[in-house]
């Protein structure tokens, strides 16, 4: 049999639960508009910390979104992957009952994991004299979970799949979920990323010096740092062709991808495997650093991550790189859902011609005069490729590229 | 779309191993209690050993990561990580590898861990809790208790620029890690993977498994690591190599259907892996089982086996003597078929199949064939 090569991958249905909107209408319209959703943390006892902003999805109610999954079965991540899912099924208006038959799986990237129910096992184990841990909370508490709650949720029988290298996570399952839809292993995917807002990770940032008082200002001369954000994100992927026969609405193509690691450091970035990610991300989409319209940044907000992410911009794309900006101004650092809000805001960006914004900038760092970050609200444009990065912890660097399909 | 045409996939050649388990360091070791059906380490260690509950376990004995890696930038690494670093350094050693080798770009990391270090975790959350001031927590500490911790360190020491995964599927994890393996080799994301799965052993871990009920008292618990260089077989031409990795397929049979329908998924997985590469039901020699004592599951594992290969082969029985690894027992599974070939030299390069069946309702086959005999 002739081999019939690689085939081409789309994106067709899109989900999200954030901080600033449920479902990917709401969430990019609220983007778009330049809608800032960090507020102070209701998601646990903040008294005693100094910092007490985030990006939570507040009054989050995963009952009306999923049909299959009992919320009390599941932690605060899984639900948020699940119904991130199964608004992206929605979306894409694909038949259920296919999607059950067919080989569709879930990869679903995570920085911490099911990290509320570690919280509250660490809490039983710290506080009990009998070491006694609830026997509920320790099958919850596998960051596997998450994709098994995808999986349930739709009634998939592929790939459950969670991928846990941390801020770049959801990239990393983007990219591996194209790869087995692009060979035949899997028939469609769904990948995405999914993390909650917990005392540890709010407490490690702080300690790191890492967190920011009031608001995250990438790009802004007086960044600060980041603010700790949750929620989840999913993309369907689809075979083009299947797509096109069943008159899908495409959003984008997935071009390729690249992920190297930096090895050297586990929490300092570094420039030149950054570079090197990005290079590598072109050469497996096939696009020179000339084609790409928008950058969607990792932009954490803060002063070394902005200052390493631009100086490796500018190595790959020269003086004059196109237009940057991150939406976690907005959002907060949602951890392993980072670049899966980044990609579902890519296919928007492609989809509905704008450029997402960078909000709360107030001076431009000066060592970053002349770039275009799309300071306040989105614009409108007509980008045709897009990148999106996700740096992570461990040096785990990832980059997808994004097309429109003409 | 039509349904998968199940192409045949690009064998993995595994070049070399690195273990760390209760049997001790490598592969040798492992083969030698395997052969004898005897137990690895079978008491407690570390200074929170008093507080375990009544139950087996296998753990590392005297495992101090100094004696692998000189005293230097180790004081915050946790144990899981030293068990990464120590068996991929192993594993590199054994490829031919030499510590002073320069930055590798095309070799990435590829690591099955559900949860990263549960007593980095511990600690991190003691600080939190009991602290007057919550956010002091130790900096230095708090980014072992992020999960892909352990493959970042894993990269760290031993230069490894390449793609780096850390991978979570459940009792699956190990599996899934050379499932992943072989794609993205297969797609060249990478000319070499070190892939494998790691688990840690402690008191708390040990208090969660005994509430779950999972695992009767007399089941072992273990931890360890074992890690395996892999390339793609094809591109890699000749050269030694230990075995190839046909294939590894899996499943999800999820809450909503019946538990018998995973020993029916396990048959299915088995099937489509023997059918993709061709492999007869009875060229399978050995059978290394991944659900031995889980209640409820290790029935169905082999009701799923019989279905699929119509008998049942001789059997390995891995975490008899390396205990439980959870995250880590694919890899354990795969690492105890190569070292009960090396004990037991043949004639002819054999093959075995390598299962796992998870309480989540994932399952999974892989596939593994001896080197030819030079």
């Amino acid at each position: 049999m002739a081999d019939p090569g690689p085939r081409r991958v789309v994106i067709t249905g899109l989900g999200a639960v954030s901080g600033v909107g449920v479902g990917a209408d709401a969430f990019a319209a609220a983007i778009r508009a330049g809608t800032v959703g960090t507020r102070p943390i209701t998601g646990f006892d903040v008294s005693g910390f100094p910092y007490r902003m985030a990006g939570e999805v507040h009054d989050f109610d995963p009952a009306p979104i999923l049909r299959n999954l009992d919320p009390a079965d599941w932690g605060r991540s899984g639900l948020l992957a699940a119904s991130a899912a199964r608004l992206a099924a929605q979306d894409s208006g694909i038949d259920a009952g296919l999607l059950e038959r067919r080989r569709v799986g879930a990869i679903m990237g995570t920085t911490s994991g099911e990290s509320t129910v570690a919280s509250r096992l660490a809490e039983q184990w710290v506080h009990s004299e009998l070491k006694r841990l609830d026997p509920r909370l320790v099958g919850q508490a596998p960051a596997a979970q998450i994709a098994s709650a995808v999986s349930n949720e739709l009634l998939l029988s592929g790939d459950s799949q969670t991928v846990a290298t941390a801020c770049s996570a959801s990239n990393y399952a983007l990219g591996y979920a194209y790869d087995l839809v692009r060979t035949g292993e899997a028939d469609l995917m769904f990948a995405g990323g999914a993390d909650a807002v917990n005392r540890f990770t709010h407490a490690g940032f702080f300690a790191l010096g890492a967190l920011a008082e009031d608001v995250c200002r990438p790009f802004d001369a007086d960044r600060a740092g980041i603010l700790t954000g949750e929620g989840g994100a999913a993309l369907l992927l689809e075979p083009l062709e299947h797509a096109r026969a069943r008159g899908a609405r495409i959003y984008a193509e997935v071009l390729g991808y690249g992920v190297n690691c930096d090895a050297r450091h586990m929490v300092h970035p570094d420039a030149a495997s950054i570079a090197a990610c990005m290079r590598a991300a072109h050469r497996s989409a096939a696009i020179d650093p000339a084609d790409v319209d928008y950058i969607c940044a990792h932009g954490t907000g803060t002063p070394t991550n902005d200052a390493t992410e631009i100086l490796a911009v500018r190595e790959v794309f020269g003086e004059a790189p196109p237009p940057i900006s991150s939406i976690k101004s907005m959002i907060g650092h949602t951890m392993g859902a980072a670049s899966g809000f980044g990609a579902v805001i890519c296919c928007k960006a492609i989809a509905d011609g704008f450029l997402p914004p960078t909000a709360n900038l107030q001076r431009l760092d000066p060592a970053f005069a002349g770039l275009d970050v799309v300071p306040g609200t989105g614009r409108a444009a007509r980008p045709d490729i897009v990148q999106n990065h996700g740096f992570a912890f461990g040096g785990n660097n990832v980059i997808t590229v994004f097309g429109r399909v003409s | 779309m039509t349904a998968l045409t199940a192409p045949r996939p690009r064998p993995l050649a595994i070049t070399a191993a690195g273990v760390v388990s209760a049997a001790g360091l490598g592969l040798r070791p492992l083969g030698e209690l395997l052969a004898e059906r005897l137990p690895g380490h079978a008491e407690p260690v570390g200074a929170d050993s008093a507080d375990y509950p009544p139950r087996a376990v296998r753990s590392v004995p005297g495992f101090k990561l100094a004696d692998h890696i000189g005293r230097k930038k180790i004081r915050n690494l946790d144990r899981l990580t030293g068990f990464g670093i120590v068996s991929t350094r192993q594993a590199l050693a054994a490829a031919g590898d030499m510590p002073d080798d320069g930055p590798d770009d095309r070799t990435g990391v590829v690591l099955a861990t559900n949860t990263g270090s549960i007593g980095s975790i511990a600690e991190v959350a003691q600080d939190a809790l009991l602290q007057d001031r919550p956010y002091l927590v130790n900096p230095s500490r708090f980014p072992n208790t992020v999960i892909n911790s352990a493959a970042g360190q894993i990269a760290i020491w031993n230069r490894l620029h390449g793609m780096n995964a850390t991978l979570a599927a459940g009792q699956l994890s190990s599996l899934y890690a050379f499932r992943h393996a072989l794609i993205a080799l297969g797609q060249d994301r990478a000319d070499r993977l070190v892939v494998g799965g790691g688990e840690e052993l402690s008191a708390v871990l040990a208090w969660g498994w005994h509430g779950t009920g999972a695992l009767p008292d007399h089941a072992p618990l273990g931890e360890g690591c074992a890690m395996f260089t892999v390339e793609d077989a094809e591109r890699r031409g000749g050269g030694s190599a230990l075995a190839q990795v046909l294939a590894c397929e899996t499943g999800f049979y999820g809450l909503r259907k019946r538990l018998q329908s995973r020993s029916q998924g396990l048959s299915n997985v088995i099937g489509r892996a023997l059918e993709r590469t061709g492999v007869r039901p009875d060229e399978i020699d050995l059978v290394a089982p991944g659900a031995t004592h889980h209640v409820g599951l290790e029935r169905i594992e082999e009701r799923g086996i019989r279905a699929a290969l119509g008998r049942m082969p001789e059997q390995l029985r891995v975490a008899d003597t390396v205990g439980e690894t959870y995250s880590a027992a694919g890899a354990m599974q795969v690492a105890g078929v190569l070292a009960i070939w090396d004990r037991r030299p043949a004639a002819r390069p054999r093959t075995a199949l390598v299962t796992a069946v998870g309480h989540d309702g994932n399952v999974g086959a892989l596939l593994i064939r001896e080197a030819e005999v030079a």
